[in-house]
């Protein structure tokens, strides 16, 4: 666990990335991560994040897609890994079981 | 999607993002931020998708997006720019030829250059010394009349001064000066003649002209105050301490001196020994109501300071108001008053009335465009060179870049070698200048009034700013071309850049050196024989030996009297102007019996004058001296004018001229009685006994020094006071065409300059081609081609451009001719075939000679020389 430590922002970009499978480059993922949150994120954190992601090997990137609203600059389209999927599944189940554990009553009446 | 500018996100935002964006993310990022702007404008609008897009770029600032901080620029540019400079020096010196011809070039259109600059430098320093001179300004009219022409004056009457200072309150002060004053101070038994003007109170206040003593202030409240330039009061006491003496002013009036300034400076517009109280003025005229009179504005100057801070709006409307107020009174005619600043009068536009010395605005412009053509000529041949040699420096500018120079790099070392050329050039330029300034100066009267051509440390600086500028430029081309070869495009092989560009715009840079040369040349030729038909135009009476010396109110039978005693003077005659040489005097005639009136030129003269100038009667006779004031000589002109018939049909008719009726008595054949610039018009010699203001002598003699003395000393006997002046009628002719002259002299110069340039700019051409294409030529030879057969080809370019250049040169210079420097001649010379060929000759000469040379030598060569080296 050591080292690849997902931080909450980081997860919910991965996820995002997942969610929007072929389609998943900045302002997709931007546009994505804000409706759900309904916080607004700032494409330079959202880059911060993407560029750790990165370096942990969690998610590749490629080049593809110019088009004349961007400037006629390039998309970056960013995939999981499979290390990235591990990591996700690993904190999933981590997370599952501290759940399972929980005692109904702490959780009150819904 | 648009994209145009103003749909774009905000510019600088995107400046400041590319600027600190690591550029590996660059493309992403901002493709991401463009793509969100251009959706927010769709739904927010331009003004707050920007906005979003600013406060993105803001939050882009963080350590990962941020690029590493790169070293652009390496820290050993010094030892860089000196591996330019001994690599330019290098070249320099390997290329003799080639240094020789750029150097030399550039200095010979420097020295134009030089010359501009000093000129218009000094020019711009008049009146500069005025403390207040951004608030002063000078009230200048246009006077319309009828459907004449506007005329434009630097005069105004003295009453808009006086106006504004009773009834207006826009300004701080008003000075009024008054031309024309001059008179003989008298101090004891010495007599001094000075000149200057009149001028009201504040005029020390508003100027400056320091005072070395009394008070600036008061000096000419009082109508009987002198105030005496520091040489006026040497010349007139002997000392400079004279406040409050009394002089004797033309033996009239009693001044005192009230204040001695300093004399005005030569960078001043206006100049005066003396001045005196505006109030002396009016004494004087206390019966001559004319003198506040709106229409005489021919005598006076209006200066106005402006408050601090205050601006000319105002002031030009109280102008307006009073000018609507006065102008009803004026009779057909109307005075539209302007103002204008004092630093724009010297130099400035063209007037009529100026107080001082006068410079065109236009003749700068002249000099500048002169200078900035000859300039661009040699910066043409600097260029030509270094692109034709592009080859040779084509391998070094290879490795440099292979080692790792970039492309502004290898642009900055060929520009750095330009500026060293030049600066070279600045060098043999100033000595060259020097050598030049006299005869500059001497080019004209007005260059040698206004300028010394001194130089000073800001000069100096102008040079080397100047010549650094003219290496950048004529850099430009051959570094763009050189910077742009590409490492592996020189590596393949040298051979396959021949064909590289730079080759039509040579040829441009050419054809425009050798119109410029060819136009020169005509220009010259068509000027000179200009000058040579206006001094040796036939204008119908004889100028020949006449000298005309001026009265200055002595007593014209005395004079005339006492010099006809000298036996060296044939002939005296009486006149009061000198016809032909530029001035005129005209008044409206009416032709009694035939009802008819038209402008006619007059000349007060006595009778002797119109045999002495050798004026050719058709009819009549002239008329006798001190019998009748009212007979007039006219010419065939006005005889026609008036349809009196044959000139013998004119004697006894009358015409009201200068307010009386005048009966004709003789009639004289035209003569061209104004400059060439004019028709011959109708024409009267009048025969008014008062109003002489010249003495004609017809002068035959061996010694002409001997006699002019002779003449000198019977002049000072007569008036020891003022100087003799006279001057010989041809002498004068030669002055109303100065401007000719001075033309064909510097056009001259210019084509010197030109030819010289274009013609070093050539052999470099021809050594470089015949160089280049040795190879092609030997084999040629060696498969049987002959010498002239070599000679053709290698010509054939030059000959197709001459032809070409020519064809834009002659039409050029004819138009230029027509237009600038004859323009209104009524008499011109008739351009013939000769005028035009023989400046193509020599053009064509000099070439031929230069590449014919190059040619030969190149043919002549013995083939196995050329073939075994390889």
């Amino acid at each position: 666990m050591k080292g690849t430590y997902l931080g909450e922002f980081q997860e919910l970009v991965l996820l995002t990335i997942l969610v929007l499978a072929e389609n998943a480059y900045g302002v997709t993922i931007q546009d994505e991560l804000g409706s759900r949150t309904g916080r607004n994120i700032s494409r330079g954190a959202l880059h911060t994040a993407l560029t750790r992601l990165d370096e942990k090997g969690f998610i590749t990137s490629e080049y593809g897609g110019a088009t004349a609203e961007r400037g006629g600059r390039r998309k970056r389209f960013y995939k999981v890994t499979n290390q990235g999927t591990k990591a996700l599944e690993e904190s999933k189940t981590l997370r599952d079981q501290l759940w399972s554990e929980v005692p109904k009553v702490a959780l009150g009446k819904s | 999607m648009s994209s145009t500018d103003e749909n774009r996100p905000p510019k600088s935002a995107y400046k400041l993002f590319k600027w600190f964006c690591d550029s590996r993310y660059f493309e992403e990022l901002q493709g991401d931020l463009e793509e969100h702007f251009y959706r927010n404008r769709e739904s927010l609008g331009h003004k707050k998708a920007s906005s979003i897009y600013w406060k993105s770029v803001l939050g882009m600032i963080r350590p990962s997006v941020i690029s590493q901080i790169k070293i652009k620029y390496p820290l050993n540019n010094s030892a860089m720019f000196r591996n330019y400079s001994l690599v330019a020096l290098r070249s320099i010196a390997r290329n003799k030829l080639f240094s020789f011809i750029n150097i030399i070039g550039l200095a010979i259109s420097m020295v134009v250059g030089l010359l501009a600059i000093a000129f218009i430098t000094e020019l711009y320093s008049y009146d500069a010394f005025h403390e207040k001179k951004d608030r002063i300004h000078r009230v200048i009219i246009t006077q319309h009349e009828g459907d004449q022409e506007p005329a434009f004056y630097a005069s105004v009457s003295p009453l808009l001064g006086r106006q504004l200072e009773t009834d207006y309150t826009s300004f701080e002060k008003v000075v009024t000066i008054y031309r024309n004053l001059n008179g003989d101070v008298k101090k004891g038994d010495n007599t001094v003649s000075l000149n200057g003007f009149y001028a009201t109170e504040d005029f020390f206040d508003v100027f400056t002209f320091p005072m070395i003593h009394g008070s600036p202030s008061s000096a000419l409240s009082d109508p009987f105050s002198l105030v005496l330039t520091e040489t006026s009061a040497l010349k007139v006491f002997g000392k400079i301490d004279v406040v409050g003496e009394v002089i004797s002013w033309n033996n009239q009036n009693q001044l005192k001196v009230t204040g001695v300034v300093k004399d005005p400076p030569r960078t001043s517009h206006m100049n005066f020994q003396a001045i005196a109280s505006f109030g002396f003025l009016e004494k004087l005229n206390a019966r001559n109501t004319g003198l506040m009179s709106w229409q005489n504005m021919w005598n006076s100057h209006v200066y106005i300071l402006l408050p601090e801070s205050g601006s000319t709006t105002n002031l030009q409307a109280d102008l307006d108001k009073i000018a609507a107020q006065e102008n009803p009174k004026l009779y057909n005619s109307s005075f539209e008053p302007e103002l204008q600043s004092l630093t724009s009068i010297f130099p400035g536009r063209k007037l009529n009335n100026q107080l001082g010395a006068r410079m065109e605005l236009k003749n700068i412009n002249y000099i500048v465009i002169l200078a900035i053509i000859v300039l661009a000529s040699a910066a043409f041949n600097y260029t030509n060179l270094s692109i034709a040699r592009t080859l040779k420096r084509a391998k070094e500018v290879g490795v440099r870049k292979v080692v790792g120079a970039q492309r502004r790099q290898v642009f900055l070392q060929f520009i750095i070698e330009a500026v060293i050329v030049s600066l070279m050039a600045l060098v043999i330029a100033y000595f060259l200048f020097q050598l030049v300034r006299p005869e500059f100066l001497s080019l004209n009267r007005d260059i040698q009034r206004t300028s010394t051509l001194e130089l000073s440390a800001i000069h100096y600086l102008y040079f080397l700013l100047f010549s650094v500028g003219v290496g950048i430029l004529s850099g430009f081309f051959p570094s763009v071309i050189l910077s742009r070869l590409k490492p592996s495009a020189i590596v393949k092989g040298v051979s396959r850049l021949k064909s590289a560009s730079g080759l039509s715009l040579r040829k441009l840079l050419v054809g425009i050196q050798f119109t410029l040369s060819i136009g020169f040349v005509l220009l010259v030729g068509l000027a000179g024989k200009q000058y040579d038909f206006a001094l040796n135009y036939d204008l119908g009476f004889e100028t020949e030996n006449i000298l005309n010396i001026y009265l200055q109110n002595n007593d014209v039978d005395l004079l005339s009297n006492s010099l006809a005693q000298l036996p060296e003077v044939e002939t005296i005659s009486k006149s009061s102007w000198v016809p032909s040489v530029g001035g005129i005097w005209t008044n409206r005639g009416k032709y009694i019996e035939g009802n008819d009136s038209t402008t006619v030129n007059l000349m007060n003269v006595n009778g002797a004058y119109i045999s002495n100038l050798g004026h050719e009667l058709l009819a009549g006779d002239i008329f006798t001296d001190g019998l009748d004031r009212t007979q007039i000589v006219v010419n065939e002109q006005l005889v026609k004018r008036f349809r009196m018939g044959e000139p013998i049909d004119a004697l006894g008719k009358r015409v009201r001229l200068q307010g009386r009726n005048r009966t004709i008595v003789g009639v004289v054949r035209d003569f061209q009685h104004a400059t060439l610039d004019n028709e011959v018009a109708p024409f009267a010699f009048l025969s008014e006994p008062n109003g002489y203001r010249l003495l004609n002598l017809k002068i035959s003699s061996d010694d002409m020094a001997e006699t002019m003395l002779k003449i000198e000393a019977a002049w000072s006997e007569l008036d020891p006071v003022h100087e003799f002046q006279a001057f010989f009628y041809q002498d004068r002719i030669e002055r109303a065409y100065a401007s000719l002259s001075t033309s064909t002299k510097t056009l001259g110069l210019l084509a010197i300059i030109a030819i010289v340039i274009s013609i070093l700019g050539l052999l470099g051409m021809a050594v470089y081609t015949t160089e280049s294409r040795i190879k092609e030529l030997t084999i040629r030879k060696v498969l049987g081609a002959t010498t002239s057969h070599l000679l053709r080809l290698l010509s054939r370019n030059f000959v197709i451009m001459f032809v070409v250049t020519s064809a834009v040169a002659v039409p050029l210079s004819l138009y230029a001719f027509k237009e600038l420097i004859i323009p209104g001649m009524v008499h011109t010379i008739n351009i013939g075939f000769w005028d035009l060929s023989r400046g193509l000759l020599i053009i064509f000469g000099l070439t031929a000679v230069i590449i014919g040379s190059q040619a030969l030598k190149a043919a002549r060569n013995n083939p196995v020389k050329n073939l075994r080296s390889e």
